[in-house]
């Protein structure tokens, strides 16, 4: 695919979402994994910040523990922490840098383990304000240039409309509520991972893929699926254990 | 707002809590501020409240089981109602019968609770129409989750540091609580509480000991004292 299909693609999806009953942590998710196919990027995670203004994670292009890891090690300090308060983007942040490395002492370590050579904050805008960021991370060492960066912004924007999604945007009561719902299903859909886990003895990564594989192909929403879970509302003998393990990036 | 969060976790916790809502609802700059206890279900009970007008609201949505408060604890997100005579009659039918004849007109729901964990729901009520600042909604959620940490506090010593609101922002504590809920058999709040318990037991952190179920490396059991077995190295797979 062509960049200019893979991003006529992305809005094709985000109409959709701009209708009713779209499931905003899987679209995070999707975009996510296009941010990286368009970027060309080795990660990617959307971060939104809660009332304490701390950024917690609502999707990431993988799943995988050590990602949801680096970016939750960034409650207090890195590039991402950095963006959100002051509203700037920081781009093409070398990790090899012994300045970075000084600067941000516990994240640069942790981030280079993951093997990650350069990580991109980008903020989610919304009016006046900063509601979270874009994380981007690259383990080859290739600079974005600016038109990089633009489509970054833009995709940064998606996710803010995605996450604002409703009719009555013009309501700020609705607003707060929409953004702590989000981060609410984030974390169900966590502990949905360790009893899905440990009902069939398999790791956290296995277990959301299988459940994400079930709730896309019988059309339920993540989160809805996730709170049927944790209520015992929903059998998960339902869903099919093994699927085939996604291969390693 | 500080000092209502060291009256919640004051020293003297068995006389004084009644004056957390007082002093909240001065803090936060409302009318009315009542806190109540989901206990089973979608079921809660008034714990704690104010002023009249913020308890007799909770009694009134307590009775027909329909309200904002019941929709920020299933829902998990705020309910924020600005003008209670503004509100559609579908939307809670029995409530806007009711509605002009209460003494609250505007009222405002924060969930308190840590994803499909629930514990309960803090009720700002205005006696006037009006919406919150900004500052005020996030001053409330401030306080919702210091209550929802002092409404899953195990009883024993405060330690801090041990298990800060911060370090809930590692995914892997809300797995482990998933894995718990299902190796021990119990409800998720309970789940947390035993990884709690344990990390207090073991002088580790909450985010430490999760680590461990998650990786297998531990399984808590179920004799209920808190004490974990380590997975032996032969049932590792």
């Amino acid at each position: 695919m062509t960049r200019e299909q893979q991003l006529t693609q992305v809005f094709v999806e985000v109409a959709d979402s701009l209708i009713d009953d779209f499931d905003l942590i899987d679209f995070l998710q999707q975009l996510s994994e296009r941010c990286v196919e368009l970027l060309d990027v080795a990660a990617c995670g959307v971060l939104l910040a809660d009332e304490r203004d701390v950024l917690q994670v609502l999707a990431a292009s993988d799943e995988h523990a050590r990602l949801l890891e680096l970016f939750a090690l960034q409650h207090d300090q890195g590039p991402c922490v950095d963006c959100y308060q002051s509203g700037q983007p920081r781009t093409n942040v070398n990790l090899a840098d012994p300045d970075t490395a000084r600067r941000w002492a516990q994240f640069t370590p942790a981030a280079r383990l993951c093997g990650f050579v350069a990580t991109n904050a980008i903020p989610l805008r919304l009016r006046g304000r900063v509601i979270g960021v874009l994380g981007l991370f690259q383990t080859e060492d290739r600079p974005l240039g600016d038109a990089d960066i633009t489509l970054a912004q833009a995709i940064a924007d998606v996710a803010t409309i995605a996450i604002l999604q409703q009719r009555t945007l013009a309501h700020s009561e609705l607003e707060r509520g929409q953004l702590q719902y989000a981060l609410t299903s984030r974390i169900v859909l966590e502990q949905v991972k360790g009893i899905l886990a440990e009902r069939w003895q398999v790791t956290t990564d296995e277990a959301f893929t299988a459940f994400r594989i079930y709730a896309r192909s019988h059309h339920h929403q993540l989160a809805r699926l996730a709170r049927q879970i944790t209520d015992g509302e929903f059998d998960t003998d339902q869903i099919p254990r093994a699927p085939d393990p996604r291969p390693h990036r | 707002m500080a000092q209502v969060l060291r009256l919640l976790y004051g020293a003297d916790q068995s006389h004084g809590v009644p004056d957390v809502t007082t002093a909240g609802a001065l803090a936060l700059g409302v009318d009315g501020l009542s806190v109540s206890l989901v206990t089973g279900g979608d079921q809660t009970e008034l714990l704690w409240s104010s002023h009249g007008a913020a308890r007799r609201f909770e009694d009134l949505q307590f009775t027909l089981g329909e309200g904002p408060g019941p929709d920020a604890v299933r829902g998990g997100a705020m309910v924020l109602v600005p003008d209670l005579a503004l509100v559609r009659h579908q939307r809670w039918p029995a409530l806007t019968m009711e509605a002009p004849d209460l003494a609250a007109r505007a009222v405002f729901c924060f969930p308190m609770g840590i994803g499909a964990i629930r514990t309960g729901v803090l009720t700002a009520v205005h006696l006037v129409p009006g919406p919150l600042t900004d500052e005020q909604i996030t001053d409330a959620q401030v306080l919702a989750s210091a209550l929802t940490a002092r409404a899953l506090d195990t009883g024993g010593p405060h330690r801090d540091g041990v298990d800060s609101p911060h370090t809930l922002v590692n995914a892997v504590v809300h797995q482990a609580t998933g894995m718990v809920s299902v190796q021990l058999d119990v409800p998720l709040p309970q789940a947390l509480l035993r990884l709690r318990a344990h990390a207090y037991g073991s002088g580790r952190s909450l985010t430490d000991i999760s680590q461990d179920v998650v990786a297998r490396r531990l399984r808590l059991d179920n004799t209920g004292n808190g004490n974990g077995t380590p997975v032996p190295v032969s049932d590792k797979d």
